[in-house]
């Protein structure tokens, strides 16, 4: 199996005098079409490790590798070439454009990585479709749900066929159903297109869509879960048996 | 305890109250700047001279000119508090949701609002005494007016117009304040930041005909101007008028409704790297862009126009000195008494006045009245004068004192007066002296008067100071103040916009491509009302140079080079500071 990412001695440092090592030491790797899923408690350094890997923060030591590349030795400006070209983006707060209706806000990743004219429209149709939006693509943001909002962001994400999605919390602002609604979107993602997600999260039902969970614990990995040919419903409970282990977000799973 | 919090706010939200604060300041120092025209030393000077009434002409049209600027400063300032409550609306919804009444949280904003305009309006005050004392010495400079007349001075009539006009316009932000808040539901405050309120859909048909009806509104506009000529105000002069603003307003509102349907449907143009972010960006806030872009239309014209016309009608006063005066000197004398000789070269020959040496050429004669009283040269007198000056000279003159030549010697008739008219030789300047000097106090005359090229040449050149000096000062006021709403609004703009360019930059959207389209958006802003109004201003100086043109010439080269220097060093300015202002309050917000 091809490695996407590959994460060595990751090292994040907070603050002079008393420093805080929101990630220390972190090493981890994921491989084409895989699902992992980071999870913590709040203050674990999830959110950090991740903004490191999207190239949206500097790491203080240790590498990280997407496709071979160490983009720690990248400079700005390859970075947002890196960014446009290699990654995809899901957040907690979805980030779509106010001005732009979901089409448009899907069709822009295509525009300013220069793709073709003609293929931008067939592009968007078709990863619309995929994540079931076809029916609000001409809305604007402000006029859809949280959920069609965050499967917006999604196909944004994952429109261009980047190397890598990163999501953060894609789940946190949304209900049971929408949350089900766009798992299910992401599993179809990952099956359909073999793209390869990484997942923050600090639901243990979110994370049992995962193939393969790290649990975080004072910035350093703690633990690790693989799902194998477990049902879903299993995995679930296994990751709660960690989640009790670690403490806290116990009311979180509920 | 309100006090408290209303200050702390001010202290606290610095970066919004920065813009409104700006504004105000700005707005009261202009406002200041132009009522306190008096203070101005070529002002002074002029009012000095017997053209008083012209100054005194000038302060009434000041007066109603600044009626006008004081309805341009309230429409900036309350777009500006505007933008502030929008930026806050959030914070306001807080403290609704943490039980604050409505009435209190008003009198939070109006206590606010009170502070900001208190300190802007101190500052504006001071910025204009100090800008109009540094233009007075700059504009003395430039006109070569004596520096006697420079003292500093406060315009305390300007002041407390400045102060009362101001304050009728915060109360009016504060009514705005008052309303808004007591108006606006909760849930609109608390989303204030998701929802856009200004993406409207439009129709393209009807954005389409309000287009085509405003070029046609316009084309009756410039057809009435052309026709009817500019000095004509009557009824149908201010229908003219409402005809193009009119015309203006649908022209920007159609444009703007389907510019982006236009673009849309290239989709080459339109799916290529951010311009379909950029297009939307425009659209977004197209609803205040239109009605914005109108009064920016209408006031760069007047800039325009009145910067162009004044240096048109200057060369023009410059033409009409030489025709006014055909001689450097011209002496006339009354006899003492009646028959008594006169012979003034020897007069002023004696008095210092070496004719040989000062002159080029010079004729002096008598004038004689015959029995109807009316005047009359002899033949001998005449033909000295043609020798001199020339067959057509010498018409003109007898055509101006209505006089004619009379054959013979004079006879029986009585002189009326001396004539000496002459043309220096050498340096004028020192001949003009010598010839003062010598002029000065003659004796044994019935009394005499002079004129000499020069000093009528400074006395017009008075008119000409003042043509020049209100229009260019009018010029730049009008042209200052469009080019600074538009900065403001394109800074409040992208300081609404940096959560988008956030986005872009995590999408990887590159800094120069995100500058770039900053670039594009204050462009648009800046280039589209120009455009027009350079339009409205070449129509608009057809017809005012029609009317020049019966006074004197016309120079039109001179005037558009003026005109298009003032523009690219005030508007061009503006754009690249506003350019380069909206880029760094992107890169921070990164």
């Amino acid at each position: 199996m091809e490695q996407i990412l590959k994460v060595e001695g990751l090292c994040r440092d907070y603050g002079r005098g008393t420093v805080t090592h929101a990630v220390d030491h972190v090493d981890f790797a994921v491989e084409k079409g895989e699902f992992v899923g980071i999870m913590g408690p709040s203050g674990s350094g999830k959110t950090t490790l991740l903004n490191c890997i999207s190239t949206i923060d500097t790491p203080t030591a240790g590498h990280i590798w997407v496709e071979g590349k160490d983009i720690t030795a990248l400079r700005q400006k390859d970075l947002s070439r890196f960014r446009r070209e290699r990654l995809g983006f899901v957040f907690q707060d979805c980030n779509l454009l106010d001005t732009l209706t979901a089409f448009e806000n899907i069709a822009l990743a295509l525009t300013i990585r220069k793709t073709p004219v003609e293929q931008v429209e067939p592009l968007v149709q078709e990863t619309a479709r995929l994540l079931e939006i076809t029916d609000c693509l001409n809305k604007y943001p402000y006029q859809m749900s949280g959920g069609q909002q965050q499967r917006t962001a999604a196909a944004r994400a994952i429109v261009t066929q980047p190397a890598l999605i990163l999501a953060d919390e894609p789940t946190g602002a949304l209900d049971s159903k929408s949350a089900r609604l766009l798992l299910d979107r992401f599993e179809a993602m990952n099956q359909l297109c073999e793209a390869t997600i990484l997942m923050v999260t600090h639901d243990a039902f979110t994370a049992s869509y995962c193939h393969r969970i790290l649990f975080l614990r004072d910035g350093s990995v703690f633990a690790q879960l693989e799902r194998g040919d477990l049902e879903r419903r299993d995995f679930f409970r296994q990751i709660i048996g960690v989640v009790a282990r670690l403490g806290g977000d116990q009311s979180d799973v509920l | 305890m309100f006090s408290k919090l209303a200050v702390k706010n001010v202290g606290r939200s610095f970066r919004d109250y920065g813009v409104y604060f700006l504004t105000v300041a700005f707005g009261v120092c202009l406002f200041y700047v132009f009522n306190a025209l008096e203070t101005q030393a070529v002002i002074r000077y002029l009012a000095r001279h017997p053209r008083s009434d012209v100054v005194g002409a000038i302060q009434r049209l000041i007066g109603v000119l600044s009626v006008f600027v004081w309805f341009v400063l309230a429409f900036l300032i309350l777009y500006a508090s505007r933008f502030l409550a929008r930026r806050r609306a959030r914070e306001m919804g807080t403290y609704l949701l943490l039980g604050m009444e409505r009435w209190q949280v008003a009198r939070l904003l109006l206590a606010e609002t009170a502070v900001t305009a208190l300190i802007a309006l101190g500052v504006g005050l001071a910025l204009g005494v100090a800008l109009s004392q540094a233009l007075s010495v700059f504009t003395a400079g430039l006109f070569a007016v004596p520096m006697t007349f420079f003292t500093f001075s406060v315009s305390l009539p300007a002041l407390g117009k400045t102060v009362l006009a101001f304050a009728a316009i915060f109360l009016l932000v504060m009514l705005y304040h008052a309303l808004s808040v007591s108006r606006r539901k909760l849930i609109a405050l608390i989303q204030a930041e998701r929802t856009n309120q200004e993406l409207r859909v439009r129709n393209l048909g009807a954005s389409v005909v309000l287009f085509l009806a405003g070029c046609a509104l316009l084309g009756v506009a410039y057809a009435m101007l052309l026709t009817r000529g500019l000095l004509r105000v009557d009824a149908l002069f201010w229908v003219m008028l409402g005809l193009g603003s009119l015309g203006t307003l649908l022209f920007f509102r159609g444009l703007s409704g389907f510019l982006l349907r236009l673009c849309q449907s290239s989709k080459r143009l339109y799916y290529k790297n951010l311009n379909l972010f950029i297009l939307r960006q425009f659209n977004a806030s197209i609803n205040t862009t239109y009605r914005s872009m109108t009064v920016i239309c209408l006031m760069l014209l007047l800039a325009i126009g009145i910067t162009a016309t004044s240096v048109g009608l200057n060369n023009t006063v410059e033409q009409m000195a030489r025709e006014a005066q055909p001689q450097d000197v011209e002496l006339i004398a009354w006899p003492e008494e009646e028959g008594d000789d006169l012979d003034l070269p020897a007069v002023l020959m004696t008095r210092g006045f070496d004719l040989s040496r000062r002159c080029a050429r010079w004729a002096a004669f008598p004038m004689y009245e015959d029995e109807e009283g009316r005047p009359c040269l002899l033949q001998k007198d005449y033909q000295a004068y043609v020798d001199a000056w020339g067959e057509t000279q010498a018409g003109a003159f007898l055509e101006s004192w209505g006089a004619r030549v009379l054959d013979g010697d004079g006879g029986t008739l009585v002189v009326q007066r001396w004539y000496f008219l002459a043309d220096y030789a050498g340096d004028s300047q020192e001949a003009e002296d010598a010839f003062l000097q010598a002029v000065t106090d003659i004796p044994a005359t019935g009394g005499y008067q002079y004129s000499t090229r020069l000093s009528t040449w400074m006395d017009l050149v008075g008119t000409k100071v003042l043509v020049l000096f209100i229009g260019l000062y009018l010029g730049v006021v009008f042209l200052v103040a469009s080019a600074a709403v538009l900065a403001l609004q394109q800074l409040s703009q992208a300081a609404d916009s940096a959560r988008r360019y956030r986005v872009l930059s995590r999408l990887g959207v590159s800094e120069k491509m995100r500058g770039r389209s900053v670039d594009i958006q204050v462009f648009l802003a800046f280039f589209l009302p120009l455009a027009l109004a350079l339009i409205h201003a070449v129509v608009g100086m057809t017809a005012a140079n029609a009317v020049i043109a019966e006074v004197g010439r016309v120079d039109a080269a001179a005037s558009s080079a003026v005109t298009a220097l003032l523009l690219v060093a005030v508007y061009g300015g503006y754009f690249l500071a506003t350019c380069w202002g909206s880029r760094r309050l992107l890169r921070s917000g990164t």
